[in-house]
């Protein structure tokens, strides 16, 4: 989305730039060219008599509205989804913030349960507000491998200063068959 | 000084900017601020959504079905700008005007690149000291890639030359212990830097990343 932003911002820009420009050329070129036929850049006499012929209610007009308010409900979405999802942790000193993605939050979970030996496999989605773990164990596990899990999430948690402990939800899933 | 600040900077000048400003400059100086950008294209897709949503219920009847029949360019509209021709004239010059400015500011300020502020020093009645950014940033980088726990490290500075502010990227090893990695941060390179770019404070945003294990060779 950050992306996204990046590349929207300065083309709206343009876009709202050029369309400003086009408007101040043509009303002045109006203005002192006034008996010359048509529009300077834009063919805005030709405009104007579609639009007159053209009511609210007709078919192209809904359409075009519905994509308009669609566009900016996008917009909308990329503006707000934006934002940087950084995870907080505690600062040494004042003068000093740091942070961490929550990538790199979701990695250090992903090794710390990865390392259990009943642990076939895991993955991991983690945010600075929650940490969601399914992990794939052994048939023969001992019975309580989630709190195992949990245990080690917690542990790694206790290691890392964060700012805000995240909630830790555990799914655990048995493996068929034989190690 | 504020007395909760811990007793660790021996080196730091006294007279600081206050706390509440450091922290923000640390704050901002974590990564460029998009929030100009995301609060325009929220506004940009407010308006949009309401004019779509308006039309779309103008078109449909909603509010009248006699005036939904009338045209897009309404002889009364355009009896109206006709009467006062000067006035509309005005007002679309100038408000394009506006916009166009608005928008050309937007494109410069989004496809400017995040300035690098060099640091001044104070080197006597005729002389002045400039370290550049990116010399600052290398020996940072270099001191903090030295400390135990770290594998390597990006730095870079920010803000203004009137108060700069230092973005460092730390690449973690697996063993590393993050309270006392960012403690020796702040203690021993933050301050020396300080003392040695001879500022008063030096707001810090750290950026922690975990280094990437080195694959085990395929061949023994």
């Amino acid at each position: 989305m950050r992306v996204l932003l990046r590349v929207l911002a300065p083309l709206l820009g343009i876009v709202l730039a050029a369309g400003a420009v086009l408007v101040v050329i043509e009303v002045v070129a109006a203005w002192v060219l006034a008996d010359a036929e048509g529009g300077l850049l834009v063919p805005w006499r030709d405009w104007s008599v579609t639009l007159a012929n053209l009511s609210w209610n007709e078919n192209p007009v809904p359409g075009i509205a519905i994509g308009v308010g669609v566009v900016g409900l996008l917009l909308i979405i990329v503006g707000l989804a934006a934002r940087r999802g950084d995870v907080r942790l505690e600062a040494p000193a004042m003068d000093m913030t740091v942070t961490t993605s929550p990538r790199v939050l979701a990695r250090l979970v992903g090794t710390r349960v990865r390392a259990a030996d009943d642990v076939l496999s895991a993955s991991v989605t983690a945010s600075a507000r929650r940490i969601a773990v399914h992990a794939l164990v052994w048939q023969d596990a001992p019975l309580d491998q989630r709190e195992v899990i949990v245990g080690r999430i917690s542990e790694l948690l206790d290691e890392l200063p964060l700012r805000r402990r995240p909630r830790v939800t555990v799914s655990v899933r048995k493996q068929e068959g034989l190690r | 000084m504020s007395p909760d600040l811990p007793e660790s900077h021996p080196n730091r000048p006294t007279a600081r900017p206050t706390d509440a400003r450091l922290r923000r400059r640390s704050r901002s100086a974590v990564a460029r601020s998009a929030a100009g950008d995301r609060w325009l294209l929220v506004l940009i897709g407010l308006v949009l959504l309401a004019v779509g949503v308006g039309v779309t219920l103008l078109s449909y009847g909603v509010f009248d079905t006699s005036r939904a029949a009338r045209p897009l360019l309404d002889p009364i509209i355009v009896v109206a700008v006709a009467s006062n021709l000067m006035l509309w004239r005005a007002i679309a010059i100038v408000g394009g005007i506006v916009l166009a400015v608005l928008g050309l500011v937007w494109v410069a300020r989004s496809m400017r690149p995040e300035p690098r502020p060099d640091v001044v020093l104070d080197g006597g009645p005729n002389t002045t000291i400039l370290v550049s950014s990116g010399a600052a940033a290398e020996a940072v980088a270099t001191q903090v890639g030295t400390l135990a726990g770290v594998a390597r490290a990006k730095a870079r500075l920010v803000g203004s030359t009137a108060a700069p502010a230092l973005r460092v990227t730390l690449w973690l090893t697996d063993d590393a212990e993050v309270r006392g990695v960012l403690r020796r941060l702040d203690e021993e390179v933050l301050a020396t830097v300080c003392s040695a770019l001879d500022l008063s404070a030096l707001p810090a945003g750290v950026r922690l990343a975990v280094e990437r294990p080195q694959p085990a060779p395929r061949v023994a």
